[in-house]
């Protein structure tokens, strides 16, 4: 019971694993299928993992996927215009981080609940968008080789898959083996103690936001290399599933905490029922379903193992 | 001078420091003198300035004047950092450990971490965190969460915490208020061990045998001025009290409340009740048109007495009314004629989105109704009800249509009486009167309690406020760990018997009258 208790996410998203190689051995079971969910959930997890951030300091930023959307039609009309790959990218993450940091610093100085800034900052950076790409989905001027940053395989991974990777490592050492991250647990856990011994809490807390938003961005930039295309709204699914994702996770390690690791579980579990629903042919809606019940289904048996305590 | 031990030397001292919030003056006059290596006990009633004096020293507050002289240096504490620099550290009373964090965790908050490479060095940072512990608390779970110690064990994390670096001085508020006795001998020790390394403690308790067995030096304050200092064995706790309540003789010099004859009274509440998380237990009986006031400091279970006979808290044993139980949580009370007013009326009070009107209205919406089975609320009736309401309270409001945080805290808190007005009431249970109301409003509140008193109602008032306790009551029951230690009414109602009984000293002047005690051991 403590077993399920404590790990029982982790053991979800097996017994979900299992339940699928035993219903579809031949199209799910397949190594090959299991890499290409790596790839699936690589964008989603992406801008999860920037959710984290956000959600370790006790708030929250409804902005992501406004800026993905963002990130993929700047960067697109940033091409048409005649700028490089590198250029591109340094300028709409550095565009996204400065997003962030007003986000940050509306919610962190003024005392705006998080989610009221962000939902407004969002919605403005969704106008903005719009604005830039006229509504139009952009595809011209696009070099091959950004294309290539979201498609193929390097030593066998896809490298959206590596990106992840990448992120999740880089992520998960600075909120669990660098000060700043044990002050943004602080944060997060007790910021009137935070406060009184003196540490930084405002600026900790705009570093978080703009963090979020410059990972969100960089899954915007992965988006639109991997399409080869970018559409004013094309981030609009990451926001809840992102939120989804944090929240299974923290379901899934240490005190209820959100973390790196648990929000990869959280990540894995939507993107293997997504992908396990649709190769045995159940319809879309159905899989909304059967998110949403796993999602309380893990949270509820938290609660009853906190009230076991 | 010099000849004396350097140990002996006060190093800090406060001369006369004030702090007003706005007319309030929460500290006025204000010294203190801690020498190194001295245990030290700050006590006094409620209000009295303890907790303003410590955010002073803490660098939270400034202070308005006087002095706060370091090592013979006026220094300024412009904040936390600054007060950690000095070597000054502090355990609050709401304990300020991050939950989920561990011992090891906890300490190094706000500390430069040990580094390995661009890395926290965890086994480093564990091993420090080992090596303070051994000292003061060896069986101290250094990898558990804080929120699954015992009180006694987060305690001990927030020393091991403070003691992380030098410290100079270590403030502890009401260390011992939520421990075990053994966990509190175990705190003892801990004290001692620090004061003979040479390290001040300045500690706030409510307890006195533990001030007078623990601290070395002390000083009173009563509101928000020193008005005893010098050695713990100079002085006894009878002494102590008095310091505190500021003496029998002003007790006597106070304005009895209006005197109203308190003939053959029937017995309007009674209950015998334990209530509450922290096991609190009372039994009481209370004439109908006698007002009861309610003393006890911070945490001695006022409120939660309170809000259990308002079925506000989980609450078991019998509560009558008139004979008849009380049940049915506060829809049930208020279908019996009681009522309740709650201590924090801008959380607890009113809703801020309705109209002072609509705010008056709200504990008998079905008065209000355009039909009886219908509801749908009568404006014109509520707006009346409001005018009558607003007319015998003399409420100052610009609208009774706009919300009641446009109203000073004297209006807001006539709302909070006015909403009862109208109907028979029976019982009226009072948690601070007049907190935070001017003057002018207080006298009015004051004449409204007497006069729902003098319709026939038992009152019961709880009041931290000294002068308001002996101005309204007939009797007056102090609590003190959840219990009602003592019931004082006629010539053994004193001020000081008032304060000795809360801080839980019964004085020897006054001998134990078992009929006159309705305390449940």
């Amino acid at each position: 019971m403590t077993l399920l208790r404590r790990y029982g996410t982790l053991l979800a998203l097996a017994l979900i694993i299992a339940v699928f190689a035993i219903a579809s051995p031949g199209a799910f079971g397949t190594v090959a299928n299991l890499v290409n969910i790596t790839q699936q959930m690589s964008l989603l997890a992406i801008v999860a993992i920037g959710a984290t951030l956000v959600m370790v300091v006790g708030e929250f930023d409804l902005s992501v996927s406004a800026v993905v959307s963002f990130a993929g039609i700047a960067a697109v009309s940033l091409f048409g215009v005649g700028y490089g790959i590198a250029t591109v990218f340094v300028l709409v993450i550095v565009a996204a981080l400065a997003m962030g940091t007003v986000s940050g610093f509306l919610v962190a100085r003024f005392a705006v609940p998080s989610f009221i800034a962000t939902l407004a900052f969002g919605t403005i950076i969704g106008g903005l968008t719009f604005w830039i790409s006229d509504g139009a989905t952009l595809f011209s001027g696009i070099p091959p080789a950004f294309r290539d940053l979201g498609r193929g395989a390097v030593f066998g991974l896809p490298v959206p898959t590596l990106w992840l990777i990448g992120t999740a490592v880089i992520v998960w050492l600075l909120l669990d083996a660098t000060e700043f991250g044990r002050r943004l647990y602080a944060i997060g856990g007790n910021r009137e103690a935070a406060r009184l011994v003196g540490l930084p809490v405002r600026r900790d807390m705009i570093i978080a936001f703009a963090l979020s938003a410059g990972l969100a961005a960089l899954a915007g930039l992965l988006l639109a290399a991997r399409l080869g295309s970018a559409h004013p709204t094309g981030g609009g699914g990451y926001l809840l599933s992102a939120y989804a994702a944090v929240f299974l996770g923290m379901t899934a390690f240490r005190e209820g905490e959100p973390s790196v690791p648990g929000t990869l579980v959280g990540a894995a579990i939507i993107a293997v029922v997504s992908n396990g629903l649709t190769i045995l042919g159940v319809p879309s809606f159905l899989q909304d379903l059967m998110t949403g019940a796993i999602i309380l289904a893990a949270v509820l048996v938290r609660q009853f193992g906190r009230a076991g305590d | 001078m010099t000849s004396e031990r350097e140990g002996r030397q006060p190093f800090l001292v406060l001369a006369g420091v004030s702090r007003h919030f706005g007319a309030t003056r929460a500290l006025d006059g204000a010294d203190l003198k801690i020498a190194p290596g001295e245990v030290h006990a700050l006590v006094g009633e409620n209000g009295a300035g303890k907790s303003t004096l410590i955010k002073l020293l803490s660098g939270l507050h400034q202070p308005g004047g006087g002095a706060i002289v370091i090592d013979g240096a006026a220094t300024s504490i412009a904040g936390p950092l600054a007060a950690e620099a000095l070597g000054f550290r502090f355990i609050h009373q709401e304990l300020n450990l991050v939950p989920h964090f561990d011992t090891v965790g906890n300490a190094w908050i706000g500390r430069r971490h040990p580094h390995k490479g661009p890395f926290i060095d965890r086994a480093a940072m564990r091993a420090r965190v080992a090596a303070v512990a051994a000292r003061i608390a060896p069986d101290l779970p250094l990898d558990r969460p804080a929120a699954r110690l015992t009180p006694g064990q987060r305690q001990m994390a927030e020393i091991v915490r403070a003691l992380m670096t030098d410290a100079r001085l270590v403030v502890m508020d009401e260390p011992t208020s939520s421990l075990s006795e053994a966990e509190a001998e175990r705190l003892h020790a801990v004290v001692r061990q620090l004061a003979a390394s040479g390290t001040a403690v300045l500690f706030i308790s409510h307890r006195l045998d533990e001030v007078m067995a623990l601290a070395d030096g002390y000083t009173v304050l009563r509101g928000g001025r020193t008005v005893g200092a010098g050695r713990v064995k100079d002085i006894d706790r009878a002494g102590l009290v008095r310091l505190m309540s500021g003496g029998s003789a002003l007790a006597e010099a106070l304005p009895k409340a209006a005197l109203r004859v308190a003939s053959s009274r029937d017995v309007a509440l009674s209950a015998d009740i334990a209530f509450g998380p922290a096991g609190g237990r009372a039994m009481i009986e209370i004439g109908a048109g006698e007002i009861v006031g309610l003393y006890g400091l911070v945490g001695a279970g006022r409120s939660a007495l309170l809000k259990a006979l308002w079925g506000a808290l989980p609450v078991t044993g019998s509560v009558r009314l008139a004979g008849r139980p009380l049940a049915g949580g506060p829809a049930g009370r208020i279908a019996m004629g009681a009522v309740y007013v709650p201590e924090d009326r801008r959380r607890e009070g009113f809703a801020g989105a309705l109209s002072i009107a609509d705010n008056l209205a709200l504990a008998h919406l079905a008065d209000f109704r355009r039909a009886p089975r219908l509801p749908l609320p009568a404006r014109g009736r509520i707006r009346a009800f409001a005018r009558d309401v607003g007319a015998r309270l003399r409420l100052v409001a610009a609208s009774l249509e706009r919300s009641p945080l446009t109203l000073s805290g004297g209006n807001q808190q006539k709302l909070l009486f006015g909403r009862w007005l109208g109907r028979p009431i029976r019982l009226a249970l009072i948690d601070e009167p007049t907190r935070g109301v001017d003057v002018g409003a207080k006298a009015e509140i004051h004449d409204e309690i007497r006069r729902i008193s003098a319709s026939g109602a038992a009152v019961i008032a709880a009041t931290s406020d000294i002068e308001e306790l002996m101005a309204l009551s007939d009797r007056v029951l102090v609590m003190n760990g959840g219990r009602i230690v003592a019931d004082l009414s006629g010539a053994v109602l004193t001020r000081e018997a008032v304060v000795a009984a809360a801080f839980g000293h019964a004085p020897r002047s006054h001998p134990h009258q078992p009929n006159q005690t309705a305390a449940v051991a």
